[in-house]
């Protein structure tokens, strides 16, 4: 009789649920708000004076751990705005389809020149479309919306909190175990 | 009209009309399964998922045939086909309306009992016809399976014969529609009598929680571990169809088939073969799968003796009782 009544607890369990409104959320029609630090794609954006910010350093492609970053520096030369010397970058691709997205090559950019995207939506139709080139980022940062970091406040944060060098003192010599008193007969 | 251009008549719209419902039971199931399980159900494909059936056959149609190097060719194909065959049967006796009905057998009760049983054949003749230690296992234990279940179903089955004296299921609802429903009075052989027929309809059309031929954690896919496309489908389909005819018969036998207030006639008897039908799922989708052994305790020990009570009760009603069988 035991199995019969928990059959119908479990009959009536799923009744209610089955007039329950659905907990599903229909994804490509409804997004659910996404967390703060959500990251998706890449932007190339430019600096203050309306030039791409990237100098071709190749620290972010040094630091990438799947290495999907693939950059071709020009020599230096002058800015045609601002006058100054400065080097400037003439092929970035970078292979969305490897990326983890860890944020590594955000963090040691010290120009603050390759930030990530918040995007609805990665998935594409073909993994061309996830090589990213030069155009695309920078299509990228003037279309898409940035997530929450760039390298400069990254750095900031990632720098470890002074401390005053303290000699620690010797740890004492841990104390010898007392043998262990033997009580009545072994057994 | 004779008999057979009438048979052959009724039974092309029934078994188009079933076919048709089969499809829509599938998108039904797959709703409500996802709503019990707090989820939304195919909801892609067509307005609120409809076409899906549609969809999932294309899809199925589209796969290889396998047929595996060892199996015996013969048995291999012919067991989906009779499948199929075997539950659209059982429908040819099913009282749909007082006029509708392919064959209105003297003997539809035993006739639908009958083709009940022979619904294991298929099952063993894929099983060993796939050569494959997993089909032949789920077979076996649908044939223990069937051995266990047909004691109690056939006699749960007698209890309405007894009542309403004849075995004809035409017969039976008629006298539902002059008495009572068999599940309403005599509530005590009546409703517990429906209570064993429901159980035993499960374990005939190996549902959950008596899904033990087909066990998917144990046994792959059980007889059908082989089978892909078209074949694949025709056992699908034929699993569906039991079911629905089931429910059906069920409806005749304890709910008055065609009979109700204001309008008797098809509308009540799809809606109670639509209801018992949801009903299956509802057990289905709320439920574990019973082991072999548990199935047969079940069955031998606790249904059996319960069924052989409740026919010595309907006997007793008939003979002693206000109500028998003018």
């Amino acid at each position: 009789m035991g199995y019969l009544l928990d059959a119908l607890r479990a009959m009536g369990t799923t009744l209610v649920t089955a007039f329950r409104k659905p907990t599903t959320v229909e994804f490509p029609a409804v997004i659910r708000p996404r967390a703060e630090r959500y990251r998706a794609s890449f932007a190339l954006p430019d600096d203050e004076h309306g030039e791409l910010a990237c100098i071709g350093c190749l620290a972010c492609e040094r630091i990438c751990p799947s290495q999907v970053i693939k950059m071709k520096p020009s020599g230096k030369r002058d800015s045609p705005v601002t006058g100054k010397k400065r080097q400037y970058v003439d092929t970035f691709v970078l292979d969305l389809s490897a990326c983890i997205g860890c944020e590594l090559c955000v963090q040691v950019c010290n120009s603050d020149a390759i930030r990530m995207t918040r995007e609805p939506e990665v998935p594409v139709f073909s993994r061309e479309d996830l090589v990213l080139d030069l155009e695309r980022l920078r299509a990228n940062a003037r279309e898409k919306t940035m997530s929450w970091g760039k390298g400069s406040e990254l750095l900031e944060r990632q720098e470890p909190p002074k401390v005053e060098k303290k000699v620690a003192p010797k740890p004492e010599a841990p104390p010898v175990a007392p043998a262990v008193p033997v009580v009545g007969e072994a057994r | 009209m004779s008999p057979l251009a009438h048979g052959a008549a009724y039974g092309v719209v029934i078994v188009t009309v079933l076919l048709t419902i089969v499809a829509l039971t599938i998108w039904f199931e797959r709703k409500l399964a996802g709503r019990m399980q707090s989820r939304l159900g195919p909801t892609m494909v067509g307005p609120v998922g409809l076409l899906q059936p549609i969809a999932d056959v294309l899809k199925l149609l589209q796969k290889e045939d396998i047929i595996p190097t060892d199996a015996d060719r013969g048995l291999f194909n012919v067991a989906p086909i009779l499948a199929v065959l075997v539950s659209l049967g059982a429908a040819a006796v099913v009282p749909f309306s007082p006029s509708t009905i392919a064959a209105d057998l003297d003997v539809g009760v035993l006739y639908v009992l009958a083709i009940g049983g022979v619904m294991v054949i298929p099952t063993f003749a894929a099983g060993w016809g796939s050569n494959n230690k997993f089909a032949l296992l789920g077979a076996m234990r649908a044939v223990a399976q069937s051995v266990s279940y047909g004691v109690p179903l056939v006699l749960a089955t007698l209890v309405p014969v007894i009542l309403a004296g004849t075995l004809s299921l035409s017969g039976i609802v008629t006298w539902q529609s002059h008495h009572h429903w068999i599940a309403v009075w005599p509530v005590i052989p009546g409703l517990p009598a429906f209570f064993v027929f429901f159980l035993a309809l499960l374990a005939e059309s190996n549902r959950i929680p008596f899904d033990i031929p087909e066990a998917e954690s144990e046994l792959v896919a059980g007889v059908t571990t082989e089978y892909t496309g078209a074949k694949f489908t025709l056992f699908y389909m034929g699993e569906y169809l039991h079911t629905l005819v089931g429910s059906a018969v069920a409806a005749a036998l304890f709910f008055g088939g065609w009979d109700g207030p204001f309008a008797p006639g098809l509308p009540w008897m799809v809606g109670k073969t639509l209801v018992l039908f949801a009903t299956v799922y509802w057990v289905r989708w709320s439920l574990l799968r019973f082991r072999a052994d548990q199935l047969m305790e079940l069955c031998w020990k606790r249904l059996t003796p319960l069924a052989v009570a409740l026919v010595l009760l309907a006997a007793a009603w008939v003979q002693f009782g206000p109500g028998g069988s003018e």
